[in-house]
């Protein structure tokens, strides 16, 4: 019986679980977008909009599709520190309520 | 093999990428290992954009100068050592941050601002890089 009761996970750890879960789900999301994005930029801009689309001389072509993905890298980096600033936030003021609420 | 084209002129150029890359990586692993946060990561994206660059413009001695070697060498330096600088204050400086953070998570603005500052470093070494590379 009280082997039991041990192993039932409590109401607030399944909710501090599945925060867990799903603040891992962000990051993992931002870190893989951050990592891919501009590796497809790169080829996307060089093989689909430059080479094709332009008929740009290597050299050129190069040098935009490596702009164009730095310029993605940075897009894909401002929204995760805008999505960590405002999330953080967002659960601070949780975080103030659960207080109040236990107060 | 002319004097402007000698034997060894890809050997500059294949330096410069080796030496973007690692060194590049080198200021990432420092900062990643010592503050943990994505900022570090962003240094060895410039490292691997001007390897990539260089690497696919090294060629065999008779099509490449030595002058395009010494380029591609200096590229290679420019993105590196900059990598390597923004590697390491990003990386004292996150370490302070993310400690500071967890006191006072009003320090996260601060923190992000500095990190920014550090990690641009980085940048004007990739534009200087990217500026020899078209030469």
């Amino acid at each position: 019986m009280g082997k039991k009761s041990l192993n039932k996970p409590t109401s607030s750890q399944r909710t501090t679980a599945k925060k867990d879960y799903n603040s891992f789900k962000v990051v993992l999301f931002y870190c893989l977008l951050i990592i891919i994005l501009p590796v497809i930029t790169f080829f996307t801009v060089k093989n689909a909009i430059c080479d094709s689309l332009l008929n740009m001389n290597p050299i050129s072509s190069n040098i935009s599709s490596a702009m164009c993905a730095v310029i993605a890298l940075h897009v894909a980096l401002g929204i995760y520190i805008y999505r960590a600033y405002f999330a953080a936030e967002d659960s601070a003021d949780d975080q103030a309520d659960v207080d109040k609420k236990q107060d | 093999m002319t004097d402007a084209n000698p034997i060894y002129s890809p050997f500059f150029g294949v330096m410069g990428a080796a030496s973007a890359i690692i060194f590049s990586a080198l200021g990432a692993a420092y900062g990643t290992a010592k503050s943990g946060t994505v900022m570090a990561g962003i240094i060895a994206i410039y490292g691997l954009v001007i390897a990539v660059l260089i690497a696919g413009a090294v060629d065999e001695p008779s099509k490449y100068p030595l002058y395009k070697g010494f380029i591609h060498l200096g590229a290679g330096l420019a993105v590196g050592f900059s990598g390597l600088a923004a590697g390491f204050a990003i990386g004292i400086v996150g370490d302070a941050g993310v400690r500071g953070t967890a006191q006072q998570p009003r320090l996260f603005v601060g923190m992000i601002l500095i990190l920014i500052f550090a990690e641009v470093l980085g940048l004007y070494g990739l534009i200087v890089a990217i500026y020899l590379y078209t030469k």
